[in-house]
C-alpha cells in the first residue's frame, strides 16, 4: 500500500500511523510513479493523530522531530520514504537510532539530512542581496532543498535593521522580514527597482573578486567543488 | 530601531576601482581568510559573528572569499627583501581613508558579499602612525557604523602597546606574521623586523586575554584569538624546525592557527631563491599542522628537527610506515586515539566508527558504505580479525606512494619562467608573498 500525503509534517505523521503496521507500505508525495497493481490511498492530515504521534516520538528520541523537519525539506523524490523508514526504525527499537550508521535506512536518512544542512550552510554565504530604491534588500535563490525560511532566520539575526525578501524562485515562495515580523509568503515573481548606487557596488565587487584571485594558481575543479555552477546564477561576480 | 536613512549620507565616499585593485592585490597573498571563532552578537546595527565561519565565494584559484582582504596602504617605509611593496620598489601606491574602508565593508556586508573585514597595511611613515590609522578605522566601523561582523586586524610590529591593546578591544582576531622561521633569516631578509618585535606583542596579547577572562570584564577581547603566517622556502629552514616552532606557538601562546605560504619569487634578489617553492611542500606542512592540532601527534613523533617531510607520502602515512609495529588495528575495538592514527581515517570517520560499532560489528563493506576512505586505511586495519591489505611490508611502501619524486634535477625545459627576467614572467606587484 502506498500512502500519498500533502507534504506537510502533520500529513506525514498521520500517514505514518496508517503505514506502520504493514511492512510493505510506503509514503510518498504526489510525484510518485505507481507500479502495476499497486494499491494506494490519499491521506488527509489529522491534527489530533499527528500530535499524538509527535508526542510519542519525542518520548523515544528528543531530536527526531527536528530531523523529520529537515528530511521533509529535502529536494529528493523519495524523501518521505527515507523519513518513514528512519522513523519506523525508531518506533521499532523504541530508542534513538541515529548512530547505527551501518544500517542502510539510518545511513540514507543521515546523508539526506546532511545534504539539506550543507546546502543551507552554503547558501548563507552564496545569497546575494540587491538593494532596492527604498533600502530594502531582495535576494533571488533557487536551492535544491526547501530552505528559504531557514535563511530568513539567519539573516534576521544578522541584518535586523534592513527589511529583506529572500525569494525561492523555483518554489515560488519567499521569506520576508519587514523589520518586525519574519514570515513565509507565496511569491510568483518580483519587480525590484534598484537603488542608485547598486550597480556601482556590484561593479566594485567584481573588481575585488578579479583582483583577489591568483591567476598563476588556477584550480577550477576545486572551485567547482566548493561553488557548484548552479549557485552562480544570482551572484554578481559571475555576470 | 536602527535607522537606514542615516547611512545613505555616507554614499559619497565610495572607494575608486583603481585604488581597490591596488590594495587588494597587495593583500591577496596573505593566506588567512577564515572567519570562524567569534560569536559576536548583533546589538542594533549590522552584522554578527558566525562561530563556524562562512565562505561567500570562491575564486578560480580554488580559494574561498570570506573576508574583504585589503591593505589600508601599500606605501611602505620598510625594505623586506621578498616584498614587492618595499620602499624602493617601483609600483603604484595607494592609501585608503578610514571612511572609504568602513563604507566599503558595510556595503559589501549588507549585500552578503563578505563575512567581515581583514585589514592589513604596509608601514606608512612609522609603526605608531600606521597602527593609529588602523585603530581609527576599526573603531569607526564598530562605533559609528555599528558594525558587528567579523574583523581580523593585522598587527604592526614595534607599534605602541596601548594602541594595540585598544585595537584588540574592537576586533575579533589579530595576527602578527612571523614571516620567516628563524631569527637569522629574518635578519637577512627583513632587517627592520626581529623575532622579538613579532613575538612580544603576541605574548602581550595572549597575557592580556587571559587577564581579561580571569577578571570577567565586560565586552570582548579577541574572541577569535591570534594567528600567524610564515613563508616557506625563501630561507633554508627544514620542515622539522618549522613544525617545532608551530607546536610551540600553539602550546605556549595558544595561537588558533599557523598559516604557511610557499615562497613565490616576485622580486629578484641575490639572497632569495629564483624558483618558486613547490605547493606540495606547503600542503604537507598543513597536513602535519592538522596532525598536531586535532590528531594528538607531536612534532617530535612526526620527524627529526633537521629533516623535511617526505613528499611521496602524507605525514600520517609516513609516520605509520615508520611504526608498522602498531598496526594493523582492529576497527571494532581500537580506541579513538588509535583510529585517529590510521592513515586515511579522519576525525569524522573515526567518530562515525566509534558510534556505529556499538550496535554491530563492522565489516569492510560497512566502512565503505559509511564513506570511510579505505584507499590507504585498508592496509592498516582489520575488520573482525580479517586483514585485506598486503602481506609484504616492502610492497606496502610502493602501494602507498603517490608516485611523486622527492628530488628532481633542474632541466632547462622545466620552468621557462626561471630563465626569464622576473618582470616578464609576471608583474612584480601582482604577486606579493609576504606582506606585513
Amino acid at each position: 500500500m502506498i500512502y500519498f500525503i500533502d507534504g506537510t509534517k502533520e500529513g506525514f505523521l498521520t500517514a505514518f500511523l496508517l503505514a506502520f503496521p504493514d511492512p510493505d507500505s510506503a509514503i510518498a508525495s504526489s510525484e510518485h510513479q505507481l507500479a502495476l497493481g499497486q494499491q494506494c490511498a490519499f491521506v488527509t492530515a489529522d491534527e489530533e493523530r499527528a500530535k499524538r504521534a509527535e508526542r510519542r516520538f519525542l518520548q523515544l528520541d528528543g531530536r527526531c522531530m527536528r530531523e523529520l523537519d529537515t528530511l521533509l525539506r529535502s529536494g529528493e523524490k523519495n524523501k518521505e520514504q527515507i523519513a518513514f523508514r528512519y522513523l519506523r526504525l525508531i518506533a521499532q527499537k523504541q530508542r534513538p537510532v541515529r548512530d547505527m550508521l551501518a544500517d542502510a535506512d539510518v545511513l540514507a536518512a543521515s546523508e539526506c539530512m546532511a545534504r539539506v544542512g550543507h546546502e543551507a550552510e552554503r547558501l548563507k554565504g552564496f545569497v546575494r542581496f540587491l538593494e532596492s530604491a527604498s533600502g530594502a534588500l531582495y535576494a533571488p535563490i533557487s536551492p535544491d532543498n526547501d530552505i528559504c525560511d531557514l535563511l530568513g532566520i539567519h539573516f534576521r539575526a544578522r541584518l535586523p535593521g534592513y527589511p529583506f525578501v529572500i525569494h525561492d524562485v523555483s518554489r515560488k515562495k519567499a521569506s520576508v522580514w519587514d523589520g518586525e515580523h519574519l514570515f513565509l509568503a507565496p511569491l510568483e515573481r518580483a519587480e525590484v527597482l534598484l537603488s542608485a548606487d547598486e550597480e556601482a557596488w556590484q561593479s566594485l565587487w567584481r573588481e575585488y573578486y578579479r583582483s583577489v584571485n591568483i591567476p598563476s594558481r588556477l584550480r577550477l575543479k576545486q572551485m567547482r567543488g566548493y561553488l557548484p555552477v548552479r549557485y552562480r546564477k544570482f551572484m554578481p561576480e559571475f555576470k | 530601531m536602527f535607522d537606514i536613512a542615516r547611512f545613505s549620507c555616507y554614499n559619497r565616499g565610495m572607494i575608486s576601482e583603481e585604488k581597490l585593485k591596488i590594495l587588494t592585490e597587495g593583500a591577496k597573498y596573505d593566506v588567512s581568510c577564515s572567519s570562524s571563532g567569534s560569536r559576536r552578537k548583533n546589538e542594533g546595527g549590522i552584522g554578527n559573528g558566525s562561530a563556524a565561519g562562512c565562505c561567500h565565494s570562491f575564486t578560480p584559484d580554488g580559494r574561498c572569499v570570506s573576508l574583504l582582504k585589503i591593505l589600508m596602504s601599500n606605501d611602505c617605509v620598510y625594505h623586506c627583501r621578498y616584498c614587492p611593496n618595499r620602499a624602493d620598489a617601483d609600483v603604484p601606491r595607494a592609501t585608503a581613508t578610514p571612511e572609504e574602508l568602513c563604507l566599503l565593508t558595510v556595503d559589501f556586508y549588507k549585500r552578503n558579499y563578505i563575512e567581515g573585514l581583514f585589514l592589513s597595511s604596509a608601514v606608512v611613515k612609522n609603526p605608531d602612525y600606521t597602527m593609529e590609522r588602523l585603530l581609527i578605522t576599526v573603531k569607526k566601523l564598530r562605533t559609528e557604523y555599528a558594525f558587528h561582523g567579523y574583523i581580523h586586524l593585522k598587527g604592526i610590529p614595534r607599534a605602541d602597546e596601548t594602541l594595540v591593546r585598544e585595537a584588540a578591544r574592537y576586533v575579533d582576531r589579530m595576527s602578527y606574521n612571523i614571516e620567516l622561521p628563524s631569527e637569522r633569516s629574518l635578519k637577512l631578509l627583513a632587517p627592520q623586523k626581529s623575532k622579538e618585535s613579532l613575538l612580544l606583542p603576541m605574548r602581550r596579547l595572549a597575557k592580556e586575554k587571559e587577564l581579561f577572562r580571569a577578571e570577567k570584564r565586560n565586552g570582548l577581547f579577541l574572541p577569535a584569538g591570534q594567528t600567524t603566517q610564515m613563508i616557506v622556502g625563501a630561507s633554508p629552514e627544514p620542515d622539522g624546525l618549522i613544525l617545532r616552532l608551530s607546536q610551540n606557538l600553539y602550546r605556549k601562546l595558544g595561537l588558533k592557527r599557523v598559516y604557511y605560504s610557499s615562497y613565490v619569487p616576485v622580486v629578484r634578489d641575490s639572497l632569495l631563491p629564483d624558483l618558486p617553492v613547490e605547493q606540495l611542500r606547503e600542503h604537507r606542512l598543513y597536513q602535519a599542522d592538522w596532525l598536531l592540532r586535532f590528531y594528538g601527534f607531536s612534532a617530535e613523533e612526526l620527524l627529526p628537527e633537521g629533516e623535511n617531510l617526505p613528499l611521496e607520502y602524507d605525514p600520517k602515512c609516513a609516520w605509520a610506515l615508520k611504526n608498522l609495529h602498531c598496526f594493523p588495528v582492529e576497527v571494532n575495538t581500537a580506541p579513538l586515539e588509535m583510529l585517529l592514527r590510521v592513515p586515511g581515517i579522519g576525525a569524522k570517520s573515526a567518530y562515525k566508527i566509534t558510534q556505529a560499532r556499538r550496535y554491530t560489528p563492522l565489516t569492510l563493506e560497512d566502512l565503505r558504505k559509511m564513506r570511510v576512505v579505505l584507499r590507504r586505511a585498508a592496509y592498516f586495519i582489520t575488520c573482525g580479525g580479517k586483514y585485506s591489505g598486503t602481506k609484504s611490508r616492502t610492497g606496502l611502501r610502493g602501494l602507498l606512494s603517490t608516485g611523486i619524486q622527492p628530488a628532481k634535477q633542474l632541466s632547462l625545459f622545466d620552468n621557462p619562467n626561471a630563465l626569464l627576467p622576473l618582470s616578464e614572467a609576471e608583474p612584480a606587484y601582482s604577486a606579493l608573498t609576504g606582506e606585513l
